[in-house]
């Protein structure tokens, strides 16, 4: 299977730091995979790469098999196709709920403003946000936000979607309404690769983890063999961690 | 003149600048928060007076009010003759206003509650507003004074309009005598800068930081 | 006061040249801000040292000495000499800038961080981000301090006298020089000056209510 998505000998340096180093990896349509690992491991800047936000110091990324860099397409026109959904909430903070996601729709997507209005409570529905659309993101709670921005992230139809730990930065009971969103979206047959410490989620919808430290991927593997015997010791540590 | 010398001249008028600004600061103090108190604990009236007195003073230019006192009233009041005088009352009046709007937005940040938790352990209101209200909203409006100041010493440049020897005035004389116009202007101007930078950047810096502390 | 309506065309091309270099000043001042600000987000550290001198040159002296350095001391030094009212805009243009980029900047930052990222990631081309997401919320921090500095840029004006400009206050000097009836006349000025900012203040008061929005509140 070809992947949707794919980074080769992706390397990503700012000055001196190596944020990510050499690593490769794919996703394939209709997958979910998790990628976990310690604070500085080089998750968000990996997935930044993936989304086409920045430009790798080194390797390459394929979408739907042509090199991004060297085919020299249209970046924005594809950045539309890879949906991105940010720790902090990045919600456009003079626009209401339904305002943020029609942005895209109209001045991307080039929707009218009728089909981007129904197509944006759709979306603001999915992630049972639709009665919640002419709040503004300060009127909202961050788990509120954080489906506002999943619903704008998927509202454009994306071919994959990328999460950068949605739910680090809110408490508990926020949580569990984001990651039944996502559990949701997964169901669904959506294309995902989430970063996330929420291994319960992982071991629910993952087909694949991805162990990161240090800027490189150390290990992968499935659920249960993360859960029952991961080959190196940091993944084990790590795992015995997170699950206390 | 030597370079120096010039340089030494402009100096000396130094005091006066620095006294003018800290005179009138002082009377834009006692304006501002008289101002302040009876706009947010005074009956109607008084409010009235204030909230009016504030928008006067913050919507006029302060030359003009200096013209307006120093050549307007000076023949009927002979105290307005004196030009020392009126360009510290005409910046003083001013700043009263801006003042006012500083302490009042202090005064409202410091909050209800403590008003009601002063009350509440049996001071009268007056001395709540005293020991309580004031010295928190003090710390508040720090960095706010802070540019204030530095503004009264760069207006205080006004009164050489009206013939104050201040050091704009000094500026002017050395311009002339020298036939100078490149080191009286460039000098004067650093030497402002030198007065206004410390003020206001020290007092915001002071005043963020007390209010961290004290958690406001 | 009737006397003064002697002087009423003369009064109100005062009052004329007033509000325009006001508007103007404030106007190039914006531009000249949003310049600096820029520079001191995004520039290199000799970028950064020159906007910030700049800005503390323009902010810590006197209006009437930068007036006087662009009237007599930059002309004595290039050799360039400029129109009066030029050299007006100019300075008025420049020291509103330097005032304007401390506010700017605090409003770009609000807004620049998170959401540009998220911006660039919906595949909105950089001009219409800029459009549609930095300039709707930079207008709305930024309308409070900017009525501020119309209101400051407005008095200020009055320094334009020491280099000869024919403002309003400076009617009334030559209708003083000429009526020696100071008192009216000033108070007169003095009222009008109130009513201008005044309500220069109110309006932009009453648009800053009318789009305003929750949780976008300015950073001064
Ligand atoms: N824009 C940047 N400029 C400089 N260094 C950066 C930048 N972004 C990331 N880094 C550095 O790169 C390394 C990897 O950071 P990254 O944010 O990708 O890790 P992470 O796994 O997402 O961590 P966390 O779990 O805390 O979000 C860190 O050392 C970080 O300091
Ligand atoms: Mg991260």
């Amino acid at each position: 299977m070809t992947s949707i998505l794919e980074c080769r000998e992706l390397m990503k340096a700012y000055g001196k730091v190596i944020a990510v180093n050499n690593v490769s990896l794919g996703i394939g349509r209709g997958e979910t995979k998790v990628i976990f690992g310690p604070s500085g491991s080089g998750k968000s800047t990996l997935l930044r790469c993936l989304g086409l936000l920045e430009k790798p110091t080194k390797g390459s990324v394929y979408f739907n098999g042509v090199d991004v860099y060297v085919s020299k397409q249209d970046l924005n026109k594809l950045r539309a196709r890879i949906g991105f959904v940010f720790q902090e909430p990045s919600l456009f903070r003079h626009l209401t709920a339904l305002g943020n996601i029609m942005l895209g729709l109209k001045h991307v997507s080039g929707l009218s403003d009728a089909e981007a209005r129904r197509k944006a409570y759709e979306a603001l529905k999915l992630v049972r946000m639709e009665d919640w659309v002419n709040y503004y993101p300060a009127q909202l709670s961050g788990g509120q936000q954080q489906r506002v921005g999943i619903a704008r992230a998927i509202s454009m139809d994306p071919e994959v979607v990328l999460f950068d730990e949605p739910t680090a930065a809110l408490d508990v009971e926020l949580k569990w309404e984001v990651i039944s969103v996502m559990k949701d979206l997964a169901d669904r047959g959506t294309t995902m690769l989430v970063a996330t410490h929420e291994l319960r989620f992982a071991k629910e919808v993952a087909d694949e983890m991805i162990f990161m430290d240090q800027g490189q991927v150390l290990e992968v593997g499935s659920p249960d063999h993360f859960f029952t015997s991961p080959n190196t010791e940091r993944a084990r540590k790590f795992m015995a961690k997170i699950l206390g | 003149m030597t370079p120096v010398e010039q340089i030494v001249f402009l100096l000396k008028a130094v005091p006066v600048t620095l006294a003018i600004s800290f005179l009138s600061f002082l009377l834009g103090l006692g304006l501002g928060v008289s101002l302040a108190f009876m706009r947010i604990y005074g009956i109607a009236p008084l409010r009235y007076f204030s909230d009016s007195y504030e928008k006067f003073f913050r919507s006029v230019p302060v030359l003009a009010v200096m013209l307006l006192l120093y050549f307007g009233l000076g023949p009927l009041l002979p105290i307005f003759k004196d030009p020392f005088f009126t360009s510290v009352i005409s910046l003083g009046i001013v700043s009263g206003a801006n003042q006012s709007q500083i302490f009042r937005s202090a005064i409202s940040s410091v909050g209800r509650t403590q008003m009601l938790a002063a009350i509440s352990i049996g001071l009268t209101q007056l001395k709540a507003l005293r020991y309580v209200i004031f010295p928190q909203a003090l710390f508040l409006a720090v960095p706010g004074l802070g540019s204030e100041i530095a503004l009264l010493i760069k207006d205080s440049a006004y009164s050489f309009i009206i013939g104050v020897i201040e050091l704009m005035k000094h500026t002017d004389i050395l311009r002339a005598s020298q036939r100078s116009l490149i080191l009286p202007y460039i000098s004067s101007a650093i030497i402002y800068v030198v007065m206004t930078f410390p003020v206001a950047n020290y007092l915001d810096k002071w005043g963020s930081r007390k209010k961290r502390e004290l958690g406001l | 006061m009737l006397f003064l309506l002697d002087y009423s065309t003369f009064l109100i091309n005062g009052f004329i040249i007033t509000v325009e270099v006001t508007l103007i000043g404030v106007g190039l001042g914006l531009i000249l801000g949003i310049l600096a600000a820029l520079g001191d987000i995004f520039g290199g550290r000799i970028i950064k040292i020159i906007v910030n001198v700049y800005v503390e040159f323009f902010r810590g002296s006197p209006l009437i000495v930068q007036l006087f350095i662009f009237y007599f001391t930059i002309p004595m030094i290039t050799g360039i000499r400029m129109d009066v009212m030029l050299t007006a805009i100019l300075t008025l243009a420049l020291n509103s800038g330097a005032y304007q980029k401390g506010y700017l900047k605090g409003a770009m930052e609000a807004v620049f961080k998170d959401q540009l990222m998220a911006a660039l990631s919906l595949g909105l081309p950089t001009w219409k981000i800029f459009l549609y997401v930095v300039v709707p919320q930079a207008l709305r921090i930024v309308i409070p301090a900017w009525s501020n500095e119309l209101a400051s840029m407005g008095k200020s004006t009055t320094a334009l006298i020491v280099i000869g400009v024919r403002e309003f206050l400076n009617t009334g000097i030559s209708i003083t020089a000429q009526t020696f009836r100071p008192l009216e006349t000033y108070a007169f000025i003095t009222i009008v000056y109130f009513i201008w900012i005044y309500s220069m203040l109110k309006a932009l008061d009453m648009l800053y209510n009318k789009i305003k929005i929750p949780g976008l509140e300015p950073v001064i």
